[in-house]
C-alpha cells in the first residue's frame, strides 16, 4: 500500500459531507444535482467536495458534457478497510512515541524519575 | 488463511499475524518500564496527539489492564486484557482487546514483547496475532490510526457485497 495514497484518500474521507457523498454512491451512480440535493449547499460548494473526491482517487465522472454522473472507485477505501495495516500503525506509531519518550528521559538524566 | 497472513489483510480476511522489531537506545530495564509502570505508558500509548486519561495496569500474572485512549478528535478508544507472562526485563506477554461503543469486542489480540539487550540498547520485537470483528474493526482501528472517527461500517460492508457479487 503506498503510504502517500493513503494519506491523500484519509484526508479526503476526513470530512463529513464526502463521506456521505461517498455513502449515496454505494447505492448506484449519481448526478451532481442529485448529490447536493441533500445538502444545504451550493453546487460549487458540492463540486469542490467531488474534486476533492476524485483527485483522490474515491470517484470518477463520466465523460458526458452535461450529464456527468459519479461513480465510486472502490479502490483506495479497500486501503481504509484494510484493518490490519491499521492495526500495525497502531503499534509503529505507539513505538514511535516511545522511542520518543525514552530519548527525553534519558536527557533528563533521571532514568527512573517518577515525576513528570 | 488463518494465522498466515503478515504483512497485509485483505477486507474480509478476520486473522493476521504482525511482527515489529526496534532497536532502542536505552537499556532493557529501562524499556521494559515504559511498558509496565502506567505512568510512563500512559505518555507514549497510541498514535501522536492521543492521550489516556484511564491507564490502568495490575502487572501480574493474571492481573488486567485497562486503558481508554482519547484521540484529537475527541473520540474515545477503550482497550483491556490481561497479562499471561512476565519476566522483567526480558519478555511480555498479554492479550489486547479492543472493544466498541457498546463494549463488544472488536478486536481479540493476543500480544508478545521481548526486550534484547545489544550493546546497551534494546531490541525490542513485538509479535501480535489478532482476530478482529469486521466491519467493527475497520471503524475502530481506522480512527485509532487516524486520530478522527468515522462511520466506515457501511462502506466497508457495502463494498465488500459489491465485490462478491463482482
Amino acid at each position: 500500500m503506498a503510504a502517500d495514497q493513503l494519506s491523500v484518500t484519509l484526508s479526503a474521507l476526513a470530512d463529513p459531507t464526502r463521506r456521505a457523498i461517498l455513502a449515496r454512491l454505494v447505492s448506484g451512480e449519481a448526478s451532481v444535482t442529485e448529490l447536493a440535493s441533500p445538502f444545504e449547499m451550493s453546487m460549487t460548494a458540492v463540486s469542490k467536495h467531488l474534486k476533492v473526491l476524485e483527485r483522490a482517487g474515491l470517484i470518477a465522472r463520466g465523460k458526458e458534457a452535461q450529464w456527468r454522473p459519479c461513480r465510486l472507485e472502490a479502490g483506495p477505501l479497500k486501503d481504509v478497510a484494510d484493518w490490519v495495516g491499521h492495526y500495525r500503525r497502531f503499534w509503529e506509531k505507539s513505538l514511535d512515541r516511545l522511542d520518543v519518550y525514552l530519548r527525553e528521559m534519558k536527557k533528563k538524566g533521571k532514568s527512573h524519575a517518577r515525576e513528570q | 488463511m488463518p494465522g498466515s497472513n503478515r504483512t497485509s489483510g485483505a477486507v474480509g480476511s478476520n486473522e493476521c499475524e504482525i511482527v515489529i522489531t526496534r532497536l532502542f537506545e536505552a537499556p532493557p530495564e529501562f524499556v521494559f518500564e515504559a511498558w509496565t509502570a502506567p505512568e510512563h505508558l500512559a505518555r507514549w500509548w497510541g498514535p501522536d496527539g492521543f492521550t489516556n486519561p484511564v491507564c490502568e495496569m495490575d502487572v501480574r500474572v493474571g492481573g488486567a489492564w485497562r486503558i481508554v485512549m482519547h484521540a484529537p478528535d475527541g473520540a474515545m478508544y477503550p482497550c483491556r486484557g490481561v497479562y499471561l507472562e512476565i519476566i522483567a526485563p526480558e519478555r511480555l506477554v498479554f492479550t489486547n482487546i479492543a472493544v466498541d461503543d457498546e463494549g463488544t469486542p472488536v478486536l481479540d489480540g493476543l500480544t508478545t514483547v521481548t526486550f534484547e539487550e545489544e550493546d546497551g540498547m534494546t531490541k525490542l520485537t513485538l509479535q501480535t496475532r489478532a482476530v478482529a470483528l469486521i466491519p467493527g474493526a475497520v471503524e475502530k482501528l481506522a480512527g485509532m490510526d487516524t486520530g478522527w472517527s468515522m462511520s466506515l461500517d457501511r462502506l466497508a460492508r457495502e463494498l465488500a457485497l459489491r465485490k462478491e457479487n463482482a
